[in-house]
């Protein structure tokens, strides 16, 4: 007799969100199975990785990550255009790492004008991330919302404490916002629920449930999102049907294991870079084992590993 | 179902809604028809503005100088000095509506009150039998033929004329014993109580005082300490059923509440035990209590105005750390892994060596606990409530400072605990106070203008909100609008009841003028509702845990007793709707007020009931929460109005979606 294997049928789907404009529109999600097990249903679109750009660089950033952007790493745009042009970007996160308080505390205006330049300048989606800070955030992200309305970016994140702002302005000016939730299944659906309350449909929302590096909580995040994929899927669940983000790129590089040197730690070795990259890349195919379906990543090398491992997977 | 007395229609919305009790409040009434009138004041006729305009039929009603004579002669009254006692059309003024939406939206959905009085069915076939009884006995005086002692005078008779054998007595009754005897020219009354062992002779009286047997009836809770005074004499002749009817009951002499004086200690169970290993802080705890206690015990008397002596008994249920404080038993091992308990069952104490205030015959009757976290109290509510009788399925759920949740039926029983809080009670809301006269037990508000209409305790000005005015609160302001499903106001909402006070957002309940005297406001904060939502989700993931455990769900169950401190009402739509209940059938609800002192009464009554409390005990099997990782997941999931898995409450979802 003829093997057969055995599938899974799921009752639900993974919804889809579509950003950025015209031709250059990405559209994520739509998964009608856990992740890569196609023979178990349809994965109508890969993975993402969007590249992050900072507007201020860290000076404790370790070489690994400021050798490959070293001619541009002063200029956003010309290192957007470089993730782009050399490394093959397919879509940029501009981190708005300025407008924090604790630091620079640029203006909104700023930034709002900073990604207008960056949307002209750019051929591939836009991801618009804050510093983090909740009240900055919620006064710098909807400047950027209104003065680019209809660009149709990704904004993010919006939790609990400024939702209202963020998703407010994404309803009125017609972009995508990312609900971003403290690594618990519950809250996740929490904050879709407050969310779509405002009248932003489900399409419009992807879900950050918190990233933990690896050696930082990694197990924490990937539990959480194989648990929102199941309910998803196997539980029909409309307020978790969103796709997923993770906003790894600076969970990784401030790791422990990533920063020491061959001095300060002899079992890690010399090589630095190799570490750094291997800490983000299997951070990152972590997270998409896990189910997500947009990942937020630094170093080119460690993106092309992903992005092969995607292929490879997915082929 | 009860058969309505009166019909009462309002106009202009031609509403008409069914009166269950002739002399009805028409104010209430109005609050339960959901139809919106002014009403500020709590209801006792201060802010005049429940104007109604009575057209046909006939109130009961105050005069009041808000109204003046001519407008009297046309049928204006205040709705809230009115007492229906025919069938009426009520015409509300366009001054009394606070706009034209007097209807509010959710009008199709009838609302269900329970009141602590809807449950005299449930223990079935209590044979009136005290632990305490009376003997009156004639001895025949000593001669020289007859030469036995005193004491053996008196058992010899009382096997001869009442057929009572095997008597235990105390020594210090016979230090009184001789000349008690002569003076009562050898006509006397013997008190003996029945315990497990057998019968005890514990008091003598002079003459025939079997008409006077008064028992007291203890609560002791971590917040709330609760007390009556039974006369048992009266049970003799009561109907068996309403010996647990509270309200109706011709037991209830008298009835005493205060807060806990150990909330100076700390707020819960686990901070008093911490503060009771330091010098002499098991000392003090155990003073704190019996000072309460006899604080209670003296209102009592006082309040019935019977004498001290005339008390037979005294009956205490209490969770387990309360029990032990209350017998000044080291609780500290209660605290610690693996959490056992002295004692499940409690020799009898005499009340005397405790510290009471009490003649030293009397005896203290204690509730056998079941664990560390469930105690006599939730054994007392068990029994109170008759599930050790009945085959159905039945959880019940007593709401205190610990949430306790027992399933099961007279085969088996199930329970747990979970740390819920005071805040049902009062304790962690700004404005939360027990619920006595002058606290807000009622609350509907307008969805267009976002104004409150409030009832309270005793009609008069309101002082605070009890639990059944918070769950109300809470649930209103979510189906109105101005708080979001996790608890926070939506503060672009254009009114002015919606600030930024000193501790954060809130609503303003009441302004200077409507509260009480000395109060500046009253208000909810966010901070009450983020208690109230923590506090609920304990509870209904707690009895979730504990249905699942067994493999059943809510939609199983046959019944659902609810017991706590809440208030006279519960608001069942209400209390849905905030997701502290489950959203099945409204019949299978039953509201039962205090669980303890409803098994309190019980086993005053009934020698045979104490038997029965420590079945239930034993039947008992414990579930511990504390290491239950799907909890703390049940918990966060429950952290949500009404509930994160919205599927789980249908209508309610289908209301809040409908009110967009």
């Amino acid at each position: 007799m003829a093997f057969s294997a055995q599938t899974e049928k799921y009752s639900g789907k993974m919804g889809t969100l579509t950003f950025g404009s015209g031709d250059q529109a990405l559209t994520v999600g739509g998964q009608a199975a856990m992740p890569f097990c196609t023979f178990d249903g349809e994965i109508p679109h890969k993975p993402i990785v969007a590249m992050e750009v900072y507007d201020v660089v860290d000076p404790e950033w370790p070489a690994a990550v400021v050798e490959p952007f070293k001619d541009v790493i002063n200029d956003p745009i010309a290192w957007a255009k470089k993730n782009i042009e050399e490394y093959g970007a397919k879509a940029i996160c501009l981190q708005l790492a300025s407008t924090d308080p604790n630091g620079e505390n640029k203006s909104a205006d700023y930034a709002a004008e900073l990604v207008g330049k960056m949307i002209d300048a750019i051929s591939v989606p836009l991801v618009v991330w804050g510093s983090g800070n909740i009240e900055k955030d919620a006064e710098v992200l909807s400047k950027v919302c209104e003065a680019n309305e209809g660009k149709n970016l990704l904004i993010g994140p919006a939790v609990e404490e400024n939702y209202k702002k963020i998703a407010a302005a994404c309803l009125g000016y017609g972009h995508n916002v990312v609900s971003q939730s403290p690594i618990d299944v519950n809250m996740a659906k929490q904050m879709n629920i407050l969310i779509n309350n405002l009248g932003l449909p489900m399409e419009k929302i992807i879900m950050e449930p918190s990233t933990g590096a690896l050696g930082y909580g990694v197990e924490y995040s990937y539990s959480v999102m194989e648990r929102i994929s199941l309910a998803a899927l196997a539980q029909n669940d409309e307020k978790m049907q969103c796709p997923m983000i993770n906003d790894l790129g600076k969970e990784c590089w401030k790791a422990r294991e990533v920063k020491l040197t061959e001095e300060e730690e002899p079992a890690f070795g010399p090589d630095m870079e190799k570490r750094g990259v291997l800490w983000e890349a299997t951070t990152g195919i972590d997270m998409l084992l896990a189910g997500s379906n947009l990942l937020i990543m630094r170093n080119p090398k460690a993106v092309k590993l992903v992005e092969e491992c995607i292929d490879e997977l997915l082929a | 179902m009860p058969k309505p007395v009166h019909q009462v229609t309002f106009l202009p919305n031609n509403l008409t809604f069914d009166v269950f009790k002739d002399g009805e409040n028409l104010l209430r009434v109005a609050i339960a028809a959901g139809v919106h009138i002014n009403a500020s004041c709590g209801g006792n006729g201060a802010c005049g503005k429940c104007r109604v305009i009575i057209e046909q039929g006939r109130v009961e009603a105050e005069h009041s100088a808000k109204i003046s004579e001519e407008e009297w002669e046309k049928g204006y009254r205040l709705a809230c000095t009115c007492k229906v006692v025919d069938d009426l059309v009520v015409k509300i003024p366009p001054e009394s509506q606070i706009d034209n939406s007097v209807l509010r939206k959710d009008l199709g959905q009838k609302q269900h009150t329970l009141m602590a009085r809807d449950l005299n069915t449930l223990v079935q076939g209590v044979r009136i039998n005290p632990a305490v009884s009376k003997f009156y006995i004639e001895l025949p005086p000593p001669t020289l033929d007859d030469n036995l002692s005193d004491l053996g005078r008196l058992m010899r008779e009382l096997k001869n004329q009442h057929g009572l054998e095997n008597i235990s007595s105390d020594y210090f009754l016979l230090r009184r014993l001789p000349r008690l005897l002569r003076q009562a020219d050898w006509k006397i009354t013997a008190t003996l109580v029945y315990n497990p062992k057998g019968l005890k002779l514990i008091d003598v009286e002079a003459g025939d005082t079997r008409a006077q047997n008064y028992s007291i009836i203890i609560d002791i809770g971590t917040t709330t300490v609760q007390g009556q005074l039974l006369n048992l004499n009266a049970s003799h002749e009561a109907e068996e059923h309403s010996v647990i009817n509270e309200l109706e009951s011709d037991l209830l002499v008298a009835s005493d509440a205060k807060y806990n004086s150990q909330v100076r200690f700390g707020e819960d169970v686990i901070s008093r035990i911490v503060y009771s290993l330091k010098g002499d802080g098991l000392k003090e705890l155990h003073q704190s209590i019996i000072g309460d206690l006899n604080e209670i015990i003296n209102n009592l008397v006082s309040k019935s105005g019977i004498s001290k002596d005339q008390i037979s008994h005294l009956i205490v249920a209490a969770n387990t750390t309360m029990t032990q404080f209350f017998l000044e038993i080291d609780p500290k091992y209660i605290r610690e892994d693996p959490y056992v308990p002295t004692a499940n069952f409690f020799p009898p104490a005499r009340a005397l060596d405790l510290g009471l205030e009490l003649p030293d015959y009397i005896h203290v009757y204690t509730f056998p606990a079941v664990s560390s976290y469930v105690g006599g109290d939730i054994v007392a509510g068990v029994l109170g409530a008759g599930i050790f009788q009945r085959e159905e399925l039945t959880l019940f759920m007593d709401v205190g400072t610990n949430g306790e949740i027992v399933l099961g039926n007279c085969d088996w029983l199930v329970c747990t605990s979970c740390s819920a809080g005071p805040a049902f009670e009062g304790g962690g809301i700004k404005f939360g106070m027990r619920a006595t006269t002058g606290a807000i037990e009622q609350i509907r508000i307008n969805p267009e203008t976002f104004e409150p209409m409030l009832l309270t305790i005793g009609k008069k000005k309101p002082l605070g909100i009890c639990g059944s005015g918070i769950i109300e609160a809470i649930a209103e302001m979510l189906l109105v609008g101005i708080i979001e499903p996790n608890g926070k106001f939506r503060r672009e909402l254009d009114t002015w009841r919606i600030r930024e006070g000193e501790t954060g957002w809130e609503y303003v309940l009441a302004d200077a003028e409507q509260s009480a005297e000395g109060l500046d406001e009253i208000t909810i904060t966010e901070g009450d509702i983020d208690n109230i939502i923590r506090t609920k989700a304990a509870i209904y993931a707690g009895c979730q845990i504990l249905l699942e455990s067994v493999g059943l769900t809510f939609a199983e169950l046959d019944r659902f007793i609810i017991a706590g401190g809440f208030g006279k009402y519960i608001n069942l739509e209400r209390a849905i709707t905030i997701g502290l209940l489950p959203e099945i059938d409204h019949d299978k609800f039953m509201f039962v007020g205090n669980g303890a002192l409803l098994g309190d009464r019980l086993v005053s009554v009934s020698r045979e009931m104490a038997a029965e409390a420590r079945k239930v005990a034993e039947m008992m099997t414990n579930i511990e929460l504390a290491n239950n990782m799907k909890f703390m997941d049940e918990y966060v999931a429950a952290q949500f109005l009404p509930h994160t898995n919205t599927n789980a409450f249908p209508k309610i979802m289908a209301l809040l979606e409908g009110d967009k």
